[in-house]
């Protein structure tokens, strides 16, 4: 296996780190452009994406949907029934246009993934998984603090009543981490590793395709450099079912996050 | 929205409204939560394992601790949910 | 012999990572029993979901431990 990695002096390299390290955009460009790298671009276009398609959409709602009103429904329609309904109950409403925007938001940065030319979905830098995830924490707190009091709300996340008294010595710590610090850590980290894994899955088996049939044709490589090409189609689609769920689960958990700071549990 | 089931012989059934159920909330929240909890049983007790290590000089409250931690937090899952 | 010679010079890394992705291996079937059978045994006794869903649950918090085990094992021998 490795003499026809190794074949010819010049090594096959799988792709690692480099995948997501980028420049500024226009290497010679201004000083004041340097903040302009491929992931920002790709941010921006999904909020230009979402604004357009929801503008599109919603602008001049027909009573017979067509067009882009038949899609945006469908999708709101999904979004409320599948995710707010489910977590908010009655509340549902109040947060759509948030849990909305937050879905379509993550789902277009994630499909950026297999988009040809973009092919980087933005989440796999971790920064634009925390971001969301920061705003949702901060929301949770406020909202938390809201409708329930400063000492409600602690109260009823660290010491969640119908417990024995002396359990809550040993469980308190671990409710006040969990609550506080891993999940806030978790939601942008389930986000950023899929993201992140994916985009090097994809990366290499099309690195395997490219080298075995383009870069080093030989009869022995043939095969592998087949087999990579398939596996990038396959994996390719696998990418997309996973991109969406993972937008989909960022949401549920956002409600869900967002039912728990709006009434104490029972 | 979700009508009433019913079931071949014609006898309606309670609508089962998931949009209402607690039990559907609570689990749907658990589920998310129980990684974070096993995650943060084991951040806590291991970390003070590791503490009285370091005190103690010792290596052997680390491992202990961590699996007291997990421990506590399926019992801390099955308080939530299990009942 | 120059095959593994080869290959020693093509891997580096930490040992620690491939152990970890045969230490998920078990629980990741573990977890996919468990949700499995819970689903056909909620669409075949749907009077029973609470029940089921509490155990289903249960069983998924002790599996999900042993990976996490795996996880930090390497915290616990360095």
């Amino acid at each position: 296996m490795s003499d026809i990695l190794a074949a010819e002096g010049k090594e096959f390299h799988a792709p690692g780190m480099e995948l997501f390290d980028w420049g500024p955009l226009f290497p010679g460009g201004p000083e004041w452009l340097t903040w302009l790298t491929k992931p920002v671009l790709i941010v921006a276009l999904a909020v230009a994406v979402t604004a357009v398609f929801l503008v599109m959409a919603f602008r001049r709602p027909q009573l017979v949907p067509r067009g882009a009103q038949n899609v945006g429904e469908a999708a709101y329609v999904f979004v409320r029934d599948q995710m707010a309904r489910p977590a908010l109950g009655k509340d549902a409403e109040r947060f759509m246009p948030f849990l909305f925007t937050t879905f379509l938001f993550i789902l277009f940065m994630n499909y950026a993934g297999v988009i040809p030319v973009l092919q980087l979905p933005a989440p796999s830098h971790i920064a634009f998984a925390i971001v969301p995830a920061a705003v949702v924490y901060v929301m949770m707190l406020v909202l938390g603090i809201k409708h329930q009091g400063l000492g409600g709300y602690f109260k009823g996340v660290l010491f969640p009543p119908g417990l024995p008294k002396g359990i809550y010595v040993i469980l308190t710590p671990i409710e006040l981490i969990s609550t506080f610090v891993l999940r806030p850590f978790t939601h942008a980290v389930r986000l950023f590793a899929n993201m992140f894994a994916g985009h090097i899955l994809l990366a290499f088996f099309a690195t395997v395709g490219y080298w075995f049939l383009i870069e080093k044709l030989t009869p022995a490589g043939f095969g592998v450099g087949v087999l990579g090409f398939l596996m990038t189609i396959v994996m390719t689609g696998f990418e997309l079912f996973i991109q969406s769920l993972q937008a989909f689960i960022f949401t549920v958990l956002t409600a869900s996050y967002i039912a728990g700071s709006l009434h104490a549990e029972h | 929205m979700v009508r009433p089931a019913r079931s071949e012989d014609g006898h309606q059934r309670p609508d089962p409204d998931p949009f209402n159920d607690r039990d559907h909330r609570a689990f749907a929240s658990a589920v998310w939560s129980v990684p974070s909890y096993l995650l943060s049983g084991m951040a806590v007790y291991g970390g003070l394992g590791w503490l009285l290590d370091r005190w103690l000089g010792l290596s052997v409250f680390f491992p202990i601790g961590i699996l007291v931690g997990l421990g506590l937090a399926i019992y801390l899952v099955y308080l939530r949910i299990g009942r | 012999m120059s095959f593994i010679l080869a290959a020693e010079n093509a891997v580096s890394g930490n040992i620690g990572t491939v152990g970890y992705g045969l230490a998920a291996l078990g629980p990741g079937i573990g977890v996919g029993i468990i949700f499995g059978m819970g689903v056909q045994a909620m669409a075949r006794q749907p009077e029973l979901v609470n029940v089921i869903r509490t155990n289903m649950l249960l069983g998924f918090a002790v599996v999900e431990a042993l990976a996490l085990i795996g996880f930090v094992v390497p915290f616990v021998h360095s």
